[in-house]
C-alpha cells in the first residue's frame, strides 16, 4: 500500500474498530468469569480476533472496484456455501447454520454472505443507470432474494432480515425512486402473513413472548425479563465490572454471545452503555461520511451497506435486550463472543476503509 | 456519472435514519437504566435473593406424668417453586417417577397452589433420604424442585389416643381464610382433630426463614441471614398413658367392632382416658395422606375417625335410670325402702311394657341392682317426661359437656313439649314410661355420661371434663388448668346415699358382678340400649372407691348385647390400672 493511500485512512473509524473489540474482549471475559475455563474463552477470541484483523487487511488491501469487478463469482460462490450448508451443515440450537473446517472449527456462510452482498449488490445496482422501473429493480431483487431465502431456510430469520435491511438502505443510496421504493415498503407488509406462516414454532413464540413477555414468564418471555431486569439493574453507575449479580448467577441464556449487551448495561451502567453507543456512533457516523466522499456510487453503495449492516445488527441486539426488539438471534457486531460475525464484521470495515482510503478528494 | 442524481440528499436521509435508531436506543436505555433502574435492580436482588421457610416444629405433648406421646422428627420435603419450574410438563414427569407419585396428582397439587407462585408447593412429606439422594444428583435436570427440611409429626405410640391426640394435615382453603390474621399460608400444617385443633394455637411455633444467595438454577450459594424457627410450646394432658392403654386394650379383648372409654378425676373434671375404637394411626396423616388411603379410611364402614366418646350419641339404655331415680328420690315418690311388686310386665291402658323376668315383691335397692324396669317404669309414669327431662338437663344430659376437644355433640333429651321438635313425633303418655329406662328417643354421649356420674359421686358436683392438665413454662413453673365447676346439682343427701347403696349393689350382687374389684368398692350402674341397628349397645357407667371417689369410669360397648356382660369387663380393667396409678403416685 502506498503512503498516499494509508495517509487516505479512515483512523478514527478504525479506532472505534480496536476500541469495541478490545472493550469487547473485556465484557466477554465478565460473561464468562465462572466458567470452566474462562482464559480458554478468551484465548479463542483472541484468535477470532487475529483472524478478522487480518481479513479486515485483506479485504482493505485490493481496491474495492476489483472486488466490483468479482461481484458474480463472489455471488455465485456465498449461494454455493448457503446451499452446502442446507445440505451438509452442522446443526446447533435448532438450526442448520454451520458449515465445518476440518474437525474443530466451521464458519457460518450466512455471515460471509452479509459482507459479500454488500459487494455484489453495489456492482448490480451501479450497473443500472438509474433504479426508476420495476424492470431494473426486480433483478436486483432476485439477487437479494436468493441468498434471503437460502438463509431462512436455515432458519436464521434474524440474518435474512439483515440482507434485507442492507438491501433497503441500499435501494435508497441508489436513488430508486419513492414510489417504487412505497410499492416494495407495501409487498414486504404484504408478504408478512406468509411470512408468519414459513415460520418455525419456536420463532412465532419468540415475537408473541416480544408483544407480551408476562404470558409465559418462564418460557419463551424469560430471555426477555431476565435481560431487561439485567440492563435495568446496571442504573447509572453499573454493579461494576466482574460483579452483575445477573450475569453471575446465570439468569441470562446466551449472555456471551447474542446477550453480551445485558453484562455491559448490569456491569458498567447507562454510563457504559452510552461509551459502547458513542463508538458504534463513531463508526457508523464514519461510515456515512466515506460514503458520502466516495469517488464513485460503488463505493458510496458498499459503505452505505456496511453501515446498514452495522446499525441494523446494533439496534435489533441491544433492542431486544431492552424490549425494543423481539429475541432474535443476532450477535453484537465487534463484541458478541463468534468467530464467523468478528470475521464478517471486519470484512466490512475493511471494506469501508477500502472505499475511503481509495477516495480523489480530501475528507473534511 | 455527471448527470446521475447527487446521492447527498438520500445519504442524508439515511443518516437521520441511523441517527434516530442510536437516538431511540438512548432514550430507552435512558428510561429502564435510570428511570426505572431502582426498580430493576429490586428485581434482580430478589432474583438472587431466595427465602426459605424453616418450619417449626410443632410443642411436644405429654400424658400426665410426663411421658411424651407426640414429637417430632427430623424429615425430607420435596417441594417446587412454581417460578422456577421451566418447562413443567418434563420437570413433573421426572419428578413423579422419582417420587413414585402420579404425575396428574403433582400437577393437581401446582394448579392449586397457582395464585402463590413465590411460595414452595409441598409434594411429597416424609420423603425417604435415598430419593432425596437421588433428587439431590439430578437437580439440574429438576429445576425448580427444591428440598426442605420439615420436621413431622410423631405420634410415638400409633394408634393409642389417637381420637383424642387428634391429627395434622395441610391447611384448607376455608381454615386459611378464617386464620388470615394469624400468618398462616397454604401448604402449612394445621391441627385438623383432637388435641392437635384445639391447642392449634399454642402447639404452632413461629416458623423461621431463611435468606440464600442462589443461581439461576436455584443453586444455593451461599446463606445471606437466618431466623431460626420459634418451636411451639409443649403441653401436659391429665391423660394417663397406662389408663389409656388399659382402656384400649379392655375394648380390643371384647372383640367387637365399636365401643367407646371416658375416664375422669370426678374432683378436677380431668380425663384420664378417652378411648374410641376402631382406631387409626394418625402418623398416616403426618405424612401426608395420599387420597386413596384417605379415602378408605373416610369410607370404612366402621367409621375408625369417629370419636365415639364425645361425637357420637347412643340410647343410654338403663344408665338413664339414674336420671328417675335421683328424679324419684327428689320429688319423695320413692325412698330406699319402698317396695314395689314386679311381675314381669307394666301395663299402660292398651300397652304392656316388658321386663326380663319377674321378680316378685322386691324393694328399690335391688330394684337398682338388678334394673328392674318395671319399678322405674312405674316410677317414670308418676313423675311424668317433663320432670325426667328436667332431671336429665339438670344432671347434663342433652347438652354438650364443655371438653376441650373439637367435635362434641349434644344429644338428645326430649320432654312433651320437645319431642315434636326434636324428633317430628308427638309426645305419647307412654314415652315417659319408655323415657324411664332410658330408651325412646333420648340419646347421651359416653362423655355426657361420665360427667353426670361424677356428678352424683360427688355431691352433684358437675365439673367440665377437660384434658389439658399444664402447660410448661421456660421460665417460672408451668402454668396449670384450673378446674371448672360448671354446675352444683342441689340433691339432697339422702338422695345421694341410696343411690351409692344401689350402685354398691348393682356391682355386689346386681346387674353389674362383672366389674366388682377385689378389696376395692365399686359403685355402678348397667345398661343395655336397644336400638334399631343390631344387638342392644353395652354401657356401664361407675366410679370407685364408691366412699371415697377417685376414679368415674364409662364403658361403652356398640352391640355389646348386655352392659353386665360386655361393658362391666371393661370398666373392671380401666378401675384396676387408675386406681394402681392412685396408689403408685404419691
Amino acid at each position: 500500500m502506498s503512503r498516499r493511500l494509508l495517509r487516505y485512512l479512515d483512523w478514527p473509524l478504525l479506532a472505534a474498530t480496536v476500541a469495541l473489540l478490545a472493550g469487547g474482549t473485556v465484557i466477554l471475559y465478565s460473561a464468562v468469569q465462572n466458567s470452566a475455563d474462562p482464559w480458554a474463552v478468551v484465548r479463542t477470541r483472541l484468535a477470532h480476533i487475529a483472524v478478522s484483523l487480518l481479513v479486515l487487511g485483506a479485504v482493505l488491501a485490493v481496491d474495492y472496484q476489483t472486488w466490483a469487478r468479482l461481484w458474480r463469482p463472489l455471488w455465485a460462490g456465498s449461494v454455493l456455501l448457503l446451499v452446502l450448508v442446507l445440505v451438509a451443515g452442522r446443526s446447533g440450537g435448532g438450526a442448520q447454520r454451520w458449515l465445518a473446517i476440518g474437525p474443530w472449527t466451521g464458519f457460518q456462510p450466512s455471515e460471509l454472505a452479509k459482507v459479500t452482498l454488500i459487494i455484489t449488490l453495489a456492482r448490480h445496482m451501479d450497473g443500472h443507470r438509474d433504479l426508476g422501473s420495476w424492470r431494473a429493480v426486480l433483478p436486483v431483487l432476485v439477487h437479494a432474494a436468493v441468498p434471503m431465502v437460502l438463509i431462512v431456510r436455515q432458519p436464521d430469520l434474524g440474518t435474512a432480515l439483515a440482507v434485507g435491511a442492507v438491501l433497503a438502505a441500499m435501494l435508497v443510496a441508489a436513488g430508486t425512486p419513492l414510489r417504487l421504493l412505497a410499492g416494495l415498503g407495501a409487498g414486504a407488509a404484504a408478504a408478512a402473513p406468509l411470512v408468519w406462516r414459513m415460520l418455525h414454532d419456536y420463532q412465532r413464540q419468540r415475537l408473541l413472548a416480544f408483544l407480551d413477555p408476562g404470558a409465559d414468564p418462564l418460557g419463551a418471555g424469560y430471555a426477555l425479563i431476565q435481560s431487561r431486569i439485567a440492563v435495568g439493574s446496571g442504573q447509572i453507575w453499573g454493579k461494576g465490572l466482574l460483579r452483575g449479580t445477573q450475569n453471575l448467577l446465570h439468569f441470562i441464556p446466551e449472555q456471551h454471545t447474542d446477550f453480551i449487551f445485558t453484562v455491559v448495561g448490569e456491569e458498567l451502567g447507562f454510563a457504559g452503555a452510552v461509551v459502547l453507543l458513542g463508538l458504534f456512533s463513531l463508526w457508523l457516523w464514519r461510515g456515512l461520511v466515506i460514503a458520502a466522499c466516495a469517488k464513485d456510487r460503488v463505493g458510496t453503495l458498499m459503505a452505505v451497506g456496511a453501515v446498514a449492516l452495522t446499525a441494523f445488527h446494533l439496534f435489533v441486539n441491544v433492542g431486544m435486550t431492552v424490549g425494543l426488539m423481539p429475541v432474535t438471534g443476532i450477535p453484537l457486531p465487534f463484541i458478541s463472543h463468534g468467530g464467523s460475525a468478528l470475521v464478517a464484521f471486519g470484512a466490512a470495515t475493511g471494506l469501508v476503509l477500502n472505499v475511503g482510503m481509495r477516495r480523489k478528494k480530501i475528507l473534511f | 456519472m455527471i448527470d446521475r442524481p447527487p446521492p447527498s440528499r438520500r445519504l442524508q436521509a439515511l443518516s437521520v435514519v441511523v441517527a434516530s435508531l442510536v437516538g431511540v436506543l438512548l432514550v430507552r436505555l435512558w428510561q429502564v437504566q435510570v428511570l426505572q433502574g431502582a426498580a430493576y435492580f429490586r428485581q434482580s436482588e430478589e432474583n438472587r435473593i431466595r427465602e426459605y421457610t424453616l418450619a417449626a416444629p410443632r410443642g411436644i405433648i405429654y400424658d400426665r406424668r410426663g411421658r411424651a406421646l407426640v414429637a417430632n422428627r427430623p424429615a425430607f420435603t420435596v417441594a417446587v417453586l412454581p417460578l422456577e419450574l421451566r418447562d413443567p410438563p418434563v420437570v413433573v414427569a421426572r419428578l413423579a417417577a422419582l417420587l413414585g407419585t402420579p404425575a396428574p396428582q403433582i400437577e393437581a397439587r401446582l394448579r392449586a397452589a397457582r395464585a402463590r407462585p413465590f411460595e414452595p408447593v409441598r409434594i411429597a412429606r416424609d420423603v425417604d433420604p435415598a430419593v432425596v439422594a437421588r433428587i439431590e444428583e439430578n437437580r439440574l435436570d429438576l429445576p425448580g424442585v427444591i428440598i426442605l427440611a420439615d420436621p413431622v409429626r410423631h405420634y410415638l405410640h400409633g394408634s393409642r389416643a389417637a381420637h383424642l391426640l387428634g391429627y395434622v394435615g395441610e391447611i384448607d382453603s376455608d381454615e386459611l381464610a378464617a386464620r388470615r390474621t394469624e400468618g398462616y399460608r397454604p401448604g402449612d400444617l394445621i391441627g385438623k382433630a383432637g388435641v392437635e385443633k384445639a391447642y392449634e394455637t399454642l402447639l404452632r411455633g413461629v416458623d423461621g426463614r431463611l435468606r440464600m444467595e442462589v443461581d439461576a438454577l436455584g443453586r444455593p450459594l451461599r446463606v445471606l441471614s437466618r431466623q431460626p424457627p420459634v418451636p411451639g410450646r409443649a403441653i401436659v394432658l391429665t391423660i394417663d398413658l397406662d389408663v389409656q392403654a388399659a382402656a384400649e386394650d379392655a375394648l380390643q379383648a371384647t372383640g367387637l367392632d365399636a365401643g367407646a372409654v371416658v375416664v375422669l378425676d370426678p374432683a378436677t373434671g380431668e380425663v384420664l382416658a378417652l378411648a374410641s375404637m376402631p382406631s387409626f394411626d394418625p402418623n398416616l396423616f403426618a405424612r401426608g395422606i395420599s387420597p386413596d388411603r384417605w379415602q378408605a379410611l373416610a369410607s370404612d364402614r366402621r367409621r375408625p375417625l369417629l370419636n365415639r366418646a364425645i361425637s357420637a350419641t347412643y340410647e343410654p339404655g338403663s344408665v338413664f335410670k339414674l336420671v328417675t331415680a335421683v328424679a324419684a328420690l327428689e320429688r319423695g315418690i320413692v325412698s330406699r325402702r319402698t317396695v314395689f311388686d314386679a311381675p314381669g310386665y307394666f301395663r299402660l291402658g292398651q300397652w304392656t311394657f316388658g321386663d326380663l323376668r319377674a321378680w316378685g315383691r322386691i324393694d328399690f335397692i335391688t330394684g337398682i341392682a338388678h334394673s328392674v324396669n318395671v319399678v322405674f317404669y312405674t316410677l317414670g309414669y308418676r313423675l311424668g317426661g317433663e320432670v325426667l327431662a328436667q332431671y336429665a338437663f339438670l344432671l347434663g344430659l342433652g347438652e354438650p359437656t364443655g371438653i376441650d376437644l373439637p367435635g362434641e355433640v349434644a344429644g338428645t333429651v326430649p320432654s312433651p313439649a320437645t319431642k315434636q321438635d326434636l324428633v317430628g313425633e308427638p309426645w305419647y303418655p307412654g314415652d315417659a314410661v319408655n323415657m324411664s329406662i332410658g330408651q325412646g328417643a333420648v340419646t347421651v354421649t359416653p362423655v355426657q355420661v361420665a360427667r353426670m356420674v361424677a356428678a352424683l359421686a360427688t355431691g352433684g358436683r358437675l365439673m367440665q371434663p377437660h384434658v389439658l392438665l399444664a402447660v410448661p413454662h421456660p421460665q417460672h413453673s408451668p402454668d396449670r388448668v384450673a378446674p371448672v365447676l360448671q354446675r352444683q346439682v342441689s340433691l339432697r343427701p339422702g338422695t345421694l346415699a341410696v343411690l351409692r347403696e344401689g350402685m354398691r349393689a348393682v356391682v355386689d350382687r346386681g346387674s353389674g358382678v362383672a366389674a366388682r374389684l377385689p378389696g376395692v368398692a365399686v359403685a355402678g350402674k348397667t345398661g343395655s340400649a336397644e336400638n334399631p341397628r343390631g344387638r342392644p349397645h353395652a354401657w356401664f357407667a361407675g366410679y370407685a372407691p364408691a366412699d371415697d371417689p377417685q376414679v368415674v369410669v364409662v364403658a361403652f360397648v356398640e352391640h355389646g348385647f348386655r352392659g353386665g356382660i360386655a361393658a362391666a369387663p371393661v370398666a373392671r380393667a380401666v378401675l384396676e390400672a387408675a386406681l394402681a396409678r392412685q396408689e403408685g403416685s404419691p
